[in-house]
């Protein structure tokens, strides 16, 4: 009886707030969504799906929906190309555990940046009047790059960010995690005169699949949370040229007269579509790698 | 020969990584310290006369200091509460509960899939309604979500690296589960804890979103920053890289304590 008691204490007020917390966010924006309030408004009334129904013609959100998914795709496969890369070249040419550790702290210091004060470090860098690197691209003979005012380099430049931050944490993780194989595949590889890329690409790194996907299921979770970086940065801007749609919503639900209920169907819509593709991947991949 | 000259590419190429991975950092730091016209020069300066002006002006600006007080106490409960909460639900999962175990710990994680303007937006209209709109307490309100599911998801792992014998022969000398959780299991898995809490308290305060959208009018650190852009006519980007620098410290003071968090992660690979 005793034991049951201290599993109740233990386990029931952690979990309470987080189900009550979760169901008031899910269930409030279910709520929002099918009214038609409006923060300047203090009345509303039932709406239906005329929200839904908006969103799917407004082509602002189409949009978003776009940008939000390529910076999907270009963050997760930015980062675990660099992390891969990196991480082989360190453990083939650096055997020296202190220069190795050296490199692991410069690696983890980018990841602990506050999303807010990575984005301003390199605003700084970019900016085209007094910035390092359009310093370094003007030594080249190259004018200035608008690296964040132009619509077609903005959403990468900004990527670009977001890799330095988790790209190079990735490497010290997938370091860590080439360490911590067996010698005798690669020894026995090594005798078979493999060459060293060979080595990696058809011994280690299949060896190492499970918690490369992970990662890649961890960075793509962490990329939904890009509002950070891209508000500090370019705002969305030019235009709507890196508007992904956590920033959309933002600004019709909130800066833009608060449209609450248009911006609740869009976070409800956003949780949709996330949840089906987490578990769709999360169940392919446990079919796939068993 | 090839094989040297290749070998010494890839140690360039190394070298250089470091730099980019650094320079950012380190020139952010440096420009602190510049006067504007040190700032706005055609070829960048690395040599000046340094001056404090930036973190003077930045220390007497008001709404900084209060954005660093209401930092401190954001960030402080929400990851305290979330420990007291989080550490007991994490060793009852990882050490009690069998059947729903994989469940559970499916719903933390599952937390994390939640966009942030998702929970932003009812608590904005909920807030409004109860009075807590722009208040630290609904603030914190809502960070114990993160910091609980974090701290709980890992946490568990943490527990389960505990060895199983010395909490049986506790539990032979007639300690019931209490007793054995807090006078054994906690105090051996603290390290490993220690880092769990470091993570967290990392996350909260980098958070903007939330920050912004609940209580902009007490807003914490990295709303004060994200809105220093707007200050005066010119950008003040001495100013800027001061109160980056301010953002940054307390994060990369555990840069140490992260590494070996990450060393002993990867440890039970090994075996």
């Amino acid at each position: 009886m005793n034991n049951r008691r201290f599993l109740f204490w233990t386990l029931t007020p952690g979990f309470a707030v987080l189900a009550i917390l979760a169901l008031i966010s899910i269930a409030g924006a279910l709520y929002f969504s099918v009214m038609d309030r409006s923060l300047r408004y203090p009345d509303y009334h039932f709406a239906g799906l005329y929200n839904y129904q908006r969103l799917l013609s407004d082509r602002r959100f189409l949009n978003a929906l776009q940008i939000s998914a390529t910076w999907e795709i270009v963050t997760v496969v930015g980062s675990l190309v660099v992390a891969t890369l990196l991480s082989v070249l360190i453990f083939e040419t650096v055997k020296s555990f202190w220069i190795r550790n050296l490199i692991c702290f410069a690696f983890l210091a980018p990841v602990l940046l506050p999303r807010v004060a990575a984005a301003f470090i390199w605003r700084f860098l970019y900016s085209p009047s007094l910035g390092l690197i359009n310093y370094l691209v003007g030594l080249t003979g190259l004018g200035p790059v608008e690296f964040l005012a132009d619509p077609s380099l903005a959403l990468m430049s900004v990527a670009i960010v977001d890799i330095w931050q988790w790209g190079l944490f990735f490497t010290v993780i997938m370091l860590k995690l080439l360490e911590t194989l067996p010698r005798d595949p690669i020894e026995a590889a090594q005798l078979d005169n493999a060459r060293t890329w060979e080595i990696h690409a058809f011994v280690t790194l299949p060896m190492l699949k499970a918690p490369i996907i992970s990662l890649a299921l961890v960075k793509a979770v962490e990329s939904l949370r890009s509002f950070d970086l891209i508000y500090v940065m370019t705002g969305g801007g030019p235009g709507t040229a890196t508007e992904t749609l956590d920033l959309y919503a933002y600004q019709a639900g909130i800066n833009l007269g608060g449209r609450i209920s248009y911006a609740s169907a869009m976070s409800i819509l956003l949780l949709v579509l996330t949840t089906i593709v987490f578990t769709l991947i999360w169940r392919g991949i446990r079919k796939w790698s068993v | 020969m090839v094989r040297l000259i290749r070998s010494s590419l890839a140690r360039i190429f190394l070298a250089l990584m470091v730099f980019v991975a650094l320079t950012p950092i380190l020139w952010t730091i440096l420009g602190a310290f510049k006067r504007l016209k040190d700032i706005v020069t055609p070829v960048p300066k690395l040599f000046f006369s340094p001056t404090l002006e930036n973190f003077v002006t930045i220390l007497q600006n008001p709404s900084i200091r209060q954005g660093l007080g209401h930092s401190v106490i954001v960030v402080g409960a929400s990851v305290i509460i979330g420990a007291l909460l989080g550490v007991p639900a994490a060793y009852s999962l990882a050490r009690h509960v069998r059947t729903l175990k994989g469940d559970l710990q499916f719903f933390v994680l599952s937390l994390r899939f939640m966009p942030p303007v998702a929970i932003a937006i009812p608590f904005i209209v909920l807030y409004l309604d109860l009075g807590l709109y722009d208040t630290l307490a609904g603030l914190i309100l809502v960070y114990l979500v993160t910091t609980i599911s974090t701290v709980i998801w890992l946490s568990v792992p943490a527990f389960e690296r505990v060895p199983k014998e010395i909490e049986e022969a506790a539990a032979m000398e007639g300690c019931g589960p209490g007793e054995i959780f807090l006078k054994f299991s906690l105090p051996i898995a603290m390290p490993s804890l220690f880092g769990a809490l470091v993570f967290t308290f990392v996350l909260v305060w980098n958070e903007l979103l939330l920050a912004l959208t609940l209580a902009a009018g007490n807003a914490t650190l990295p709303v004060v920053a994200a809105s220093i852009t707007s200050l005066g006519k010119e950008v003040p980007w001495g100013v800027i890289n001061a109160s980056t620098v301010i953002l940054v410290i307390p994060p990369l003071v555990f840069i140490g304590l992260l590494m070996s968090f990450i060393n002993g992660m990867m440890k039970p690979a090994r075996r």
